[in-house]
């Protein structure tokens, strides 16, 4: 009887409850919200009589192209912040290169600190206004959250784990790849959502500095003194803004390494 | 040099920047194939970071490490580690791989291909008793600690390293399943014959599990390095006496077994035998009781003068105490135990049938604990003292 009960015990750890079943109960939510609200913006804006202006904004061609400027820039800056940060987190974390943490971390802080607008205008005017600016400007803004929990996700690693991988032979690199990083990705890529939401906020400003975005709705709206145009641009880019961390959560959730709680 | 040397520590020191102590200094010990050497003493003594200079987790900061006649210090340090088996008190299993992979790594690292690390996963399990097949699949979360231990020490045997080091490996477990544990070890390590370095802050398991127990002091100052039984029965210095604690006598009946102390005879009165002979005896011998014993020679209850006297030829099976009884093997402490539950202070010892054997008393006991055992003597199993036991049918006439 209790090889039996063992066996049956045995089962239910080899076939783990179906991952796909707990993400979809976590993660249906959010896209049902915004189906909503998308959907009501645009019947209440097509059911609104548009004048010139406001038709020649709130166009198909011309809204893809914003949303398209938007989310390549928000792509491009994480691409880039993972690569600076999760980069500079990890080497922050070697032994050797530990001391340098906090001026590392108090350099971020001050790309962070500074209001977006000021970075953004102070920089445009050493480097011009062009798309590269409000990229760089993005970087700055959005390096602290991946840095930091780089840092924290790896330094919060049991460093017992470490010492047994050291003690049974693993090099300092083979201990970095099979225990510290796996065992710091969700930590991570916490701090690569924060950054990403934080980047397609931002960049709503790029069109101060004429890099395009979907910015530029809301400035025409309010210059213009459109509310159509205002609205959509505002409901639009929080959409992308939410849609993208929702996409960041179901990420972590499927790189989340098992074996964690 | 013997041959059988397998690990020598010369004059290892050990210092760190910006302190003027060393934290272990002119450490010198030879350690022997086979052995379980533990290294004990307070806290912050150095202990440990003796044992990682072993396999060179910590670099010795002068001084000579060899391993069956090879320096260490010449090796590459990770290739040296993945040939010394490694286990910490907290274990250390990685929680996202499963136990398989976990056991795995080492012999992965060496280069085996999957299907041999896969057998060695399994027949590694199966050694440190985890059946493979319910096992090797699960995360090291899904498991007790004491089967975190156990999958912690296979890891560590999976290259067949000949040298072992553990680091308080079962401190995190409770009382009962370090018991277990500890016990599970000495017997896989009676199979294995590895050579083992044991840190430990715990007197009491150093007793149990080490071959040699090396006392140390401030910055790893050997204060005293012998077997249990010496370190028991004659510490060095106060020091060491100290940290032995209360109890070292009582501690040293753990270590010595029944047949190492002198075994009486009583008379025996077997069934339909007349208690004459016997109480005969008794008056000779100036002993106060006889032992009745069935047909097998089995004990069956102490009788006294008196109660012969009132039985008056035909004992009934009710007259006189119970007997309590221990095997050759037992330790002085379960025969001191046994010793106490009699009325005479006398345990009957058994062969493994349970036929009579002698008896113990608590005088052959106070004898043997005070009579310290020579230095060098392994003190445990140590051979037969006594004169073949008396068969029952003739009384022998003179106690031994």
């Amino acid at each position: 009887m209790s090889s039996a009960t063992e066996a049956q015990a045995a089962a239910t750890v080899l076939t783990p409850p179906s991952r796909w079943r707990g993400l979809l109960r976590r993660h249906a939510t959010m896209p049902l919200i915004l189906a909503v609200v998308l959907l009501g913006t645009y019947l209440w804006v097509s059911a609104t009589n548009l004048d010139d202006i406001e038709q020649r904004f709130l166009n198909a061609d011309y809204l893809l192209r914003t949303a398209g400027e938007h989310v390549t820039l928000a792509a491009l800056t994480t691409v880039l912040v993972v690569a600076i940060a999760g980069g500079g987190g990890i080497l922050l974390t070697r032994p050797s290169l530990r001391w340098l943490t906090p001026f590392a971390t108090g350099l971020a802080n001050i790309g962070q600190a500074t209001p977006a607008i000021g970075l953004l205008v102070l920089l445009s005017i050493f480097l011009g206004i062009d798309f590269s600016t409000a990229l760089i400007c993005l970087v700055a803004y959005s390096v602290l959250p991946v840095l930091q929990n780089t840092i924290v996700g790896i330094n919060q690693v049991d460093r017992h784990l470490i010492e047994a991988g050291r003690g049974i032979g693993m090099s300092p690199l083979a201990v970095l790849l099979r225990i510290e990083l796996p065992l710091a990705v969700p930590v991570i890529l916490a701090g690569v959502r924060t950054a990403l939401v934080l980047a397609v906020g931002v960049a709503t400003l790029a069109t101060f500095i004429d890099a395009g975005g979907m910015g530029a709705l809301i400035v025409t709206g309010i210059k213009l003194q459109r509310e159509t145009i205002l609205v959509t641009g505002a409901v639009l880019t929080a959409a992308l803004a939410l849609t993208l961390d929702w996409l960041g959560g179901v990420i972590s959730d499927l790189l989340r390494p098992r074996g964690l709680d | 040099m013997s041959h059988d040397v397998m690990i020598d520590l010369q004059q290892v020191n050990k210092f760190y920047r910006g302190q003027k102590a060393p934290v272990v200094e002119n450490m010198s010990m030879t350690i022997q194939q086979g052995e379980i050497i533990v290294l004990v003493g307070p806290s912050g003594c150095g202990k440990t970071t003796t044992m990682k200079m072993i396999n060179r987790l910590i670099e010795p900061s002068s001084g000579r490490i060899l391993i069956d006649g090879t320096d260490v210090t010449a090796l590459d340090g990770n290739d040296l580690r993945r040939q010394i088996g490694y286990v910490i008190q907290q274990v250390g299993l990685f929680p996202h791989m499963s136990v398989a992979t976990n056991v795995g790594l080492v012999p992965k690292m060496l280069g085996w291909d999957a299907k041999r690390i896969e057998a060695r996963a399994d027949e590694l399990l199966d050694l440190v008793g985890l059946e493979p097949a319910i096992y090797r699949n699960r995360l090291p979360r899904q498991l007790s600690g004491g089967q975190q231990q156990r999958v912690g020490v296979a890891r560590a045997l999976a290259a067949d390293p000949p040298v072992m080091l553990m680091d308080e490996p079962f401190g995190a477990t409770d009382p009962m399943t370090r018991d277990r544990l500890q016990n599970e070890f000495l017997r896989l390590q009676e199979q294995l014959r590895k050579t083992i370095v044991f840190v430990t802050h715990d007197f009491d398991e150093a007793i149990k599990m080490g071959t040699r127990i090396a006392v140390l002091g401030e910055r790893s100052k050997i204060r005293q390095f012998d077997t249990p039984e010496n370190l028991l029965a004659s510490p060095a210095d106060d020091t060491v006496a100290q940290f032995i604690g209360r109890g070292a006598r009582l501690k040293q009946l753990d270590l010595r077994r029944v047949d190492a102390i002198t075994w009486e005879d009583v008379p025996l009165i077997q069934p339909d035998k007349t208690t004459n002979g016997a109480k005969r005896q008794l008056e000779q011998t100036e002993g106060s009781s006889a032992l009745t014993v069935d047909a097998d020679n089995r004990p069956l209850r102490w009788v006294n003068a008196d109660e012969l006297t009132a039985a008056a030829g035909a004992l009934d099976g009710d007259a006189g105490q119970t007997v309590t009884t221990v095997e050759p093997q037992a330790t002085l402490r379960d025969a001191l135990d046994a010793m106490l539950a009699s009325r005479d202070g006398a345990a009957v010892v058994v062969d493994e049938r349970g036929r009579y054997a002698g008896t113990v008393t608590l005088d052959g006991l106070m004898q043997v604990i005070h009579h310290t055992p020579e230095r060098g003597t392994s003190g445990s199993g140590v051979p037969d003292q006594r004169v073949g036991a008396a068969p029952a049918a003739e009384l022998a006439p003179e106690q031994r």
